[in-house]
């Protein structure tokens, strides 16, 4: 029960403070005034701009983690000596901090003493602006997300791939089927709805960014890289404007929910037809 | 055929070479004089540069902030709140597999408005405080709520499915929203006297509370594989149910309850958001303190480096059982 109020009450609280005017500073007593936090959000530039950052980062990043997830999970699945010692390694980056994630990409991307810029060099790109040009700093980041989450796609599409059964398979070997057409004939329908799944919680889970943006950019150049949960972790605790921030949240959980509707929306019809 | 396998082999060595050096590259990095790391990059220890305990003598010496109390913290947080949680969690889990419940949309709605009216009611005109009418409407809430689900309602009925589905939804919201409002629960907390902000339960609370949607979840599937005869035959003599739960059922799923608690274990020892908001100096965990690294002293990459190394090693010695879990095709279940 205790577990449940501290799921439940502050959803209650901060959805009621979300229709009031309350700031910590200057010390104000709250006022009631309805929608207005709301409606000056949905006014304010920098509210879309964090929306189109974050959402870009999460399309590209889950789009590649799935990919090579799925490469990565498809070679490991073809009986390759030592796969499972490759399978441990694999797991490894999805269990490391974030923080601890976007300190190591630091120092790899470091113009100075990083590995990656001596590397670009000796291919004739000296200097790459990794985390002080925009569009670097956003390829950083999906790289890096790109980098921690792959292991769980893996890790996922692999127990996936150990269900399907070998005699679907033989068929298609005695029929004289290629590889290539195993892959989208059999296995890719088959697992369908595992990936469905799979890509729905990353999408969800990658909504959240917020740890290795803040050690990585912290939000820079600029607010180019802010993310939604690092917008309202500024305005909740640089400027203490509390109404706004529980405002800014619950307008975040309805764009979750409405992302996560279209893209169950958008994928049932073909997940449906092969069943 | 051949040339396929072989192609699959070289992807895998590319993608494990992407995965492993940025690792090795940390621990060479920790090893590494100031020079040496400021000269550009160095590779080989003993040929491109000499590898020296510095860092590390730095953190031990209290130099990189309170490394000793944090990992303790983390540690003792982190095994608490994982504990309570698998507890808690693979009861539910075992509730809902086992026994049908059935909750009433319309309780359900009930139960909300009257915590959320009371609450408001309770603040705005009973001249209560904060956390005093919090608790009220919420009881209030709960015991209304109960007795009405008894009684026939319109609307439709909810069952275990929809529960699992409503536990599992949580994960969907953004901590943000929570983790904000917490805080301010806190801080009233803290004026009526209960110091929550920066204390060990404050932070064992709310991580037990996060962890719960996981744990019901993987221990849900975990129960579900359990043969039921067993469970049945201990029914037919009278066994009382917690009985068959502690006695039978816990431990035939050791190794899921282990798996859970590892899972958890990990959520809680990277999570930063809700230490981000909820700790300031005595309770802080590891990631906060790794962050701040980065900013406290400049960039001395050779002491970040062997800070990482202290958050990330635990992991990725779980990473290893965790491998041999899987191995044994133990995970297979929990996915589906």
């Amino acid at each position: 029960m205790i577990v449940l109020a501290m799921a439940i009450f502050p959803l209650i609280y901060s959805l009621s403070i979300s229709f009031m005017h309350y700031r910590l500073i200057p010390p104000m007593p709250p006022r009631f005034n309805g929608l207005d936090n709301y409606a000056k959000i949905l006014g304010q530039a920098r509210f879309w701009s964090v929306i189109y950052t974050t959402s870009v980062i999460v399309i590209f990043s889950v789009f590649l983690q799935y990919v090579i997830g799925f490469a990565v999970a498809t070679a490991l699945n073809a009986k390759i000596r030592g796969s499972s010692v490759f399978r441990v390694l694999l797991l490894m980056p999805m269990l490391i901090a974030p923080v601890a994630v976007a300190l190591i990409a630091r120092m790899i991307l470091n113009p100075v003493i990083g590995p990656l810029d001596q590397f670009l060099t000796m291919f004739g790109f000296p200097d790459l602006p990794f985390l002080s040009n925009k569009n670097w700093a956003m390829g950083s980041l999906i790289a890096v997300e790109v980098w921690q989450w792959t292991p769980f796609v893996i890790l996922l599409m692999l127990a996936g791939l150990q269900t399907l059964p070998r005699d679907v398979y033989e068929a298609a070997t005695l029929e004289n089927a290629s590889k290539w057409r195993q892959f989208w004939d059999i296995t890719f329908p088959m697992l369908l709805p595992i990936s469905v799944a799979i890509i729905f919680i990353r999408i969800i889970e990658s909504f959240k960014i917020m740890d290795t943006v803040f050690v990585m950019t912290g939000g820079g150049p600029g607010i180019a890289t802010e993310t939604l949960t690092l917008f309202a972790y500024q305005e909740g605790f640089k400027k203490f404007n509390l109404g706004y921030t529980s405002a800014l949240s619950f307008l975040f959980l309805i764009f979750i929910i409405v992302i996560g509707v279209i893209f169950l929306a958008i994928v049932k019809p073909y997940v449906e037809k092969r069943s | 055929m051949k040339i396929g396998r072989s192609f699959a082999t070289l992807g895998l060595f590319f993608w494990a070479f992407i995965t492993l050096f940025p690792l090795y590259w940390v621990v060479v990095t920790a090893f590494k004089a100031p020079p040496a790391v400021n000269g550009g990059p160095t590779y080989l220890p003993w040929i491109d540069f000499d590898p020296t305990l510095q860092a590390w003598r730095d953190i031990a010496s209290g130099l990189r902030g309170n490394f000793v109390g944090t990992v303790t913290h983390s540690t003792l947080i982190g095994v608490t709140a994982s504990v309570l949680a698998t507890a808690f969690g693979s009861m539910a889990a075992y509730a809902l597999v086992r026994f049908p419940f059935r909750v009433k949309l319309g309780s359900g709605l009930i139960f909300f408005a009257i915590a959320m009216g009371g609450y408001l009611v309770l603040l705005n005109y009973g001249g209560l405080s904060r956390s005093n009418s919090m608790l009220i409407a919420f009881s209030a809430a709960l015991v209304v709520a109960v007795l009405v689900n008894r009684m026939h309602l319109p609307g439709p009925i909810m069952g275990n499915e929809d529960i699992v589905f409503w536990f599992v939804s949580q994960r969907m919201f953004p901590p943000v929203v929570v983790a904000f409002a917490l805080f301010l629960m806190y801080s009233e907390l803290g004026k009526s006297g209960l110091t929550m902000i920066d204390t060990f339960w404050g932070m064992t609370l709310v991580y037990v509370a996060f962890s719960l949607p996981i744990v019901v979840w993987l221990m849900r599937d975990f129960f579900a594989a359990l043969p039921i005869e067993v469970e049945e035959a201990a029914l037919v003599e009278n066994v009382p149910s917690w009985r068959i739960f502690v006695d039978i059922v816990l431990p035939m799923s050791t190794p899921g309850l282990a798996a859970t608690f590892m899972i958890t274990l990990a959520f809680v020892w990277n999570e930063f958001l809700f230490a981000l908001f909820l700790t300031n100096s005595k309770w802080q965990t590891l990631p906060i303190l790794v962050a701040g690294q980065n900013s406290q002293r400049g960039d001395e990459w050779w002491a970040v480096s062997a800070a990482v190394m202290f958050a990330i090693v635990p992991m990725i010695v779980m990473a290893a059982i965790l491998g041999r879990l899987m191995r044994s095709g133990l995970m297979l279940g929990a996915i589906k």
